[in-house]
């Protein structure tokens, strides 16, 4: 090539291209998301993170806990699964309707199928197949309801009901999605690990909740000071080997306050367009508040 | 020239001696400390209660500091004075401003320290590769642009004298650049790289840090980012200076022309959009997008392949721990580290490689094993060709070599595997995850052994550079002395 | 130091470049993995639709999974129904065609809220003059909707009567099978007088 204008016009042509694509689209599609409602509710979701979680998120930024842990889940696939509640009272025509949606069940005992109701029976396609099944079973008597469930190595873990979407993470600066798992996934860790001491015990010795765990203690947002007549209401109840010296007590500083109050606020299950799932029945509402943390003793 | 005798450098190579000795002595320095920094990351996990009682040692603190001062503290200020060198060297013309470049280069170590102290001091922004916080950004930015103007003005200002060629007799058409006006490769990839960087820092910290984007779009401006850093960037800075040197060094032409101008466009092309990972919370699109470019940089990466093998093959030239060992360590590398970016994009693959050390691995080869390496072989030629002086410790350069090799190889091929062997358990929802993380400690051990032995290099590096410009200076002060005695005793003498 | 310092002579030759052409795998290579890059993204992307997540491929992907109301009518099938059935000469945006195919859109016999006279259109057919939105049509039109099951059709008219700026409450499959009922064995199509001398909504 002859020119440095021909090179700076390939160069900007190129950088346009990505710049376009993946900084100017980005920002069309998802920058000017709002909350939208929760599938099945009116509820807005997501809900802005509690003002403590707030302040978690920069305790979380400043001490880098990115570079371990990942914040997002990821899904293989969805089943729908048709759950029987009530075997109605016509069990012959209830078999015989479960028979013609999937003749392997024929096979079964029907005693042992219509035992131990509600039980997931039958895994379908979509929901128009699940309809159909339903009306089949509610003609021949029986009761029943669709049950969507997530596949993947990260549900199978635990980790979330769902994979993560741009709308779990609508009110977050900076959004720390992480890109690697040195630790588990976060993402769903305020559901998964609703309690407040446990979070603030691993932080100071994670090894002491976490046999062999490679995770680098966190003493410094704690303190040590001599304990009064009365242990504080705060005081970590550690096992012996991590326990302060006698007549010491450790003491979390507003800091690890914070930053647990943000982990606990850590959930993305709800079900949304891009993300449906069926909700637990009788869960809790998709609220990012922290869980009440009391000082009773460890379990 | 022998070992003991000096040689004044050429107008054009001592143009660039002060910028050079900034940018390199700078550059240097960091990556000392990068390594450092990247060992007490590492003993941790041998370790985890290791420093841990300060906040800003940290591993969520001193792991980001290290990147950061091996990215910004050595790897850019070093690929832009082998940038500044090649722009003055190929365009047979001097550096444009020297002292102002030494301005822009003091100013970037500047940026560098402020932003390096701001990660200890808890600012870092939370986005890979972009952790210096705002007000060190802006100085690094201001800086950048300042080098990057004087490269374009050398450039625009390059003689277009016609020369005579080389000797080599092969029966091969060829031309000179400058007979025919035609640019040289590595001058393409300078100017594009000197072009790349202002436009993607300033977009990254723009849309990150001054007026923030809403939701998941910071990520996604983030991997745009640092795809475009670490794949598009360092290779075109990289490339530059392999491009010149290889054939340079070897005694043969650089095969050729169009290959590197494929190398140019296909890697601009399709690198520019590398950088989303396969699971990424982002509308299917993007990652698959992402995937997509990922692999075609198998196109840029083998015909760079193509092109080294070419050129090196009928070379007679020894490289002898110098240089060119360097440089086609460094080659060898890219091609490493180009196969595993374009495999683990493949998607069945990055399901089971996302989220695990094989990242990390591809990432530490191209920046140690090809940026880092072949940044050591321009150093190692440039600088004595800047002072008119070798190196005080010629030694260590071959240690330096052997050290950057092994640890190279420690460091990246045990975290690869171990980053396999880490996802295939991941995939396996019946393993717990701590038993996970028991199966990559063994592999973290070796590249723990690896890290030691390229901070051993970089510390022979170290000295070696701070040694020449010492001597450089030495001999410049003593030189002078000499002239003014001298003219001391002649008037005494003198009636 | 008294050594002589010697300068350099000549001028350093700078690297050239040959002129070897591209190997023309390279291009057939790049040519494949841009084949296979293409239909990885088909197969994955989404086409750039911002709601699409992996696992699931399109947005009428995504509908499948989204939850029935149970009680209410099945919109989504209807609008298969209409689609296949009653677009081919209504249009798929119920303007139907000029002198051909009366207009559903905005028709006050669709809009009408009870749906006894409607629905008898499609179960036996209609013929003979009839005034729609002000406008006179003289036409047959077959009994499209006799084959339909009783939630097709119910699901089907549902749809017609909530699309394209419709306001109308939907219909039930029980409704749809009382008519039939009433209907019984009847070949010959209403006509807009019969209809017109029908209540609006069924007792």
């Amino acid at each position: 090539m002859k020119s440095g204008a021909l090179i700076f016009l390939a160069a900007f042509l190129a950088l346009a291209g990505s710049w376009g694509g993946f900084v100017l689209a980005p920002q069309i599609q998802l920058g000017f998301n709002v909350q939208t409602n929760v599938v099945g509710t009116g509820e807005l979701y997501p809900q802005a993170r509690p003002g403590l979680a707030k302040q978690g998120l920069e305790v979380y930024r400043a001490n880098g806990c990115v570079y371990c842990h990942s914040q997002q889940v990821g899904q293989d696939g969805t089943l729908c699964e048709i759950v029987l509640t009530d075997a109605g009272t016509n069990a012959t025509a209830t078999l015989a309707a479960i028979a013609k949606l999937d003749s392997e069940l024929a096979k079964l005992d029907g005693v042992i199928l219509l035992a131990r109701l509600p039980k997931a029976i039958l895994t379908v396609a979509d929901m128009n197949a699940a309809e159909y099944a339903l009306k089949a079973l509610e003609a021949a008597g029986a009761k029943a309801e669709t049950h969507l469930a997530a596949i993947g190595p990260d549900i199978a873990r635990g980790w979330g009901r769902r994979r993560t979407v741009a709308q779990d993470y609508l009110f977050d600066y900076p959004v720390q999605l992480g890109s690697r798992r040195i630790g588990p996934d976060l993402a769903n860790v305020g559901l998964r690990l609703p309690d407040a001491n446990w979070q603030l015990r691993h932080l100071y010795a994670p090894q002491s909740e976490v046999q062999g765990s490679t995770m680098p203690s966190y003493r410094f947002l704690f303190e040590t000071r001599k304990a009064g007549a009365k242990p504080s209401p705060d005081a970590l109840q550690l096992p012996a080997v991590f326990a302060p010296a006698f007549g010491c007590e450790i003491v979390p500083k507003p800091e690890a306050k914070v930053l647990v109050a943000y982990l606990l606020s850590l959930r993305a299950d709800a079900p949304l367009f891009e993300a449906p799932l069926t909700p637990l029945a009788g869960a809790a509402a998709a609220t990012n508040a922290p869980s009440v943390s009391t000082n009773a003793p460890a379990k | 020239m022998t070992a003991t005798s000096s040689t004044s450098p050429s107008p054009i190579d001592a143009s660039c001696r002060l910028p050079l000795f900034t940018l390199f002595g700078g550059a240097a320095v960091w990556l000392a400390l990068s390594s450092v920094f990247g060992l007490i990351a590492s003993i941790k996990f041998h370790s985890p209660n290791f420093l841990a009682d300060c906040a800003c040692l940290t591993y969520g603190r001193v792991h980001p500091a290290s990147l950061n001062a091996f990215v910004y503290g050595f790897a850019i200020p070093a690929g832009l004075g082998v940038a500044l060198w090649l722009l003055a060297r190929l365009g047979r013309v001097t550096l444009a401003r020297p002292w102002l470049v030494v301005v822009g280069a003091k100013l970037w170590h500047v940026g560098v320290l402020v932003g390096l102290l701001g990660i200890f001091g808890g600012d870092a922004t939370g986005f890979e590769w972009l952790e210096m916080p705002r007000y060190a950004a802006v100085i690094l930015f201001v800086a950048f642009l300042l080098m990057a103007l004087f490269g374009f003005v050398t450039h625009s200002a390059r003689s277009r004298r016609c020369e005579s060629a080389d000797s080599s007799g092969e029966d091969v058409r060829r031309f000179t650049s400058a007979a025919t006006n035609e640019l040289y490769p590595s001058q393409w990839f300078v100017l594009a790289a000197l072009f790349w960087f202002p436009w993607i820092y300033s977009t990254a910290n723009l849309l990150l840090l001054v007026f923030p984007v809403r939701g998941v779009t910071q990520a996604a401006i983030d991997w745009w980012f640092s795809g475009n850093l670490l794949v598009v960037w360092l290779t075109l800075a990289g490339l530059a200076a392999s491009f010149y040197f290889m054939p340079k060094l070897s005694g043969r032409p650089l095969q050729s022309h169009y290959l590197a101008l494929f190398v140019f466009w296909t890697l601009i092309l399709f690198g520019t959009w590398v950088g989303i990972p396969g699971g990424a919370a982002l509308p299917a699109w993007m990652p698959a997008l992402s995937g997509v470019a990922a692999v075609m940089t198998l196109v840029p990466t083998l015909t760079i392949a193509a092109s080294a093998w070419l050129t090196l093959r009928g070379s007679t030239t020894k490289c002898a721990g110098g240089p060119l060992c360097f440089v086609k360590f460094g080659v060898f590398s890219l091609l490493l580290s180009g196969l595993m970016l374009a495999v683990s994009a493949v998607p069945q693959i990055s399901r089971v490689t996302d989220f695990t050390w094989f990242g990390t691995a591809q990432t530490q080869l191209r920046l140690y094993g090809f940026f880092a390496m072949t940044m050591f072989g321009a150093a190692y030629y440039i600088l004595p060709r800047v002072t008119g002086n070798e190196f005080p410790f010629a030694k260590f350069v071959r240690v330096h070599f052997w050290c950057g090799v092994l640890g190279t190889l420690l460091l990246a091929l045990p975290l690869a595997i171990g980053g396999v062997v880490q996802g295939l358990k991941l995939a396996n929802a019946g393993i717990a995850f701590t038993d996970v993380a028991k199966s990559a400690l063994m592999f973290l051990r070796l590249s723990t052994v690896g890290e030691t032995l390229l901070a051993l290099g970089n510390l022979l590096f170290l000295l070696n550079v701070t040694a020449l410009i010492v001597r450089h200076y030495r001999s410049v002060c003593l030189t002078a002395y000499a002239a003014a005695t001298a003219r001391l005793e002649t008037t005494e003498v003198k009636p | 130091m008294n050594a002589e310092l010697k300068t350099t002579s000549t001028i350093e030759s700078e690297p050239t470049s040959t002129l070897t052409t591209l190997p023309m795998w390279l291009v057939v290579l790049m040519l494949l993995l841009l084949f296979w890059g293409a239909m990885s993204f088909d197969r994955r992307g989404g086409w750039f639709e911002p709601k699409v997540y992996g696992p699931y491929v399109s947005v009428p992907d995504l509908e499948r999974f989204q939850p029935r109301d149970r009680g209410g009518p099945n919109l989504p099938r209807g609008k298969v129904v209409f689609e296949m059935t009653c677009a081919l000469c209504h249009n798929s945006d119920g303007m139907g065609k000029p002198g051909q195919f009366p207009p559903l859109a905005g028709s006050e016999w669709v809009n009408a809220p009870g749906a006894n006279r409607v629905l008898r259109i499609p179960l036996v057919g209609l013929s003979g003059p009839i005034k729609i939105k002000g406008q006179e049509w003289n036409l047959a039109m077959p009994a499209m909707g006799a084959a339909l099951s009783d939630d097709d059709l119910a699901a089907a008219l549902s749809y017609i009567r909530q699309a394209w700026g419709n306001k109308a409450p939907p219909v039930t499959a029980e409704k749809v099978k009382a008519i039939r009922a009433e209907l019984g064995n009847r070949a010959q199509p209403m006509s807009a007088d019969e209809l017109l001398r029908l209540p609006e909504e069924m007792k």
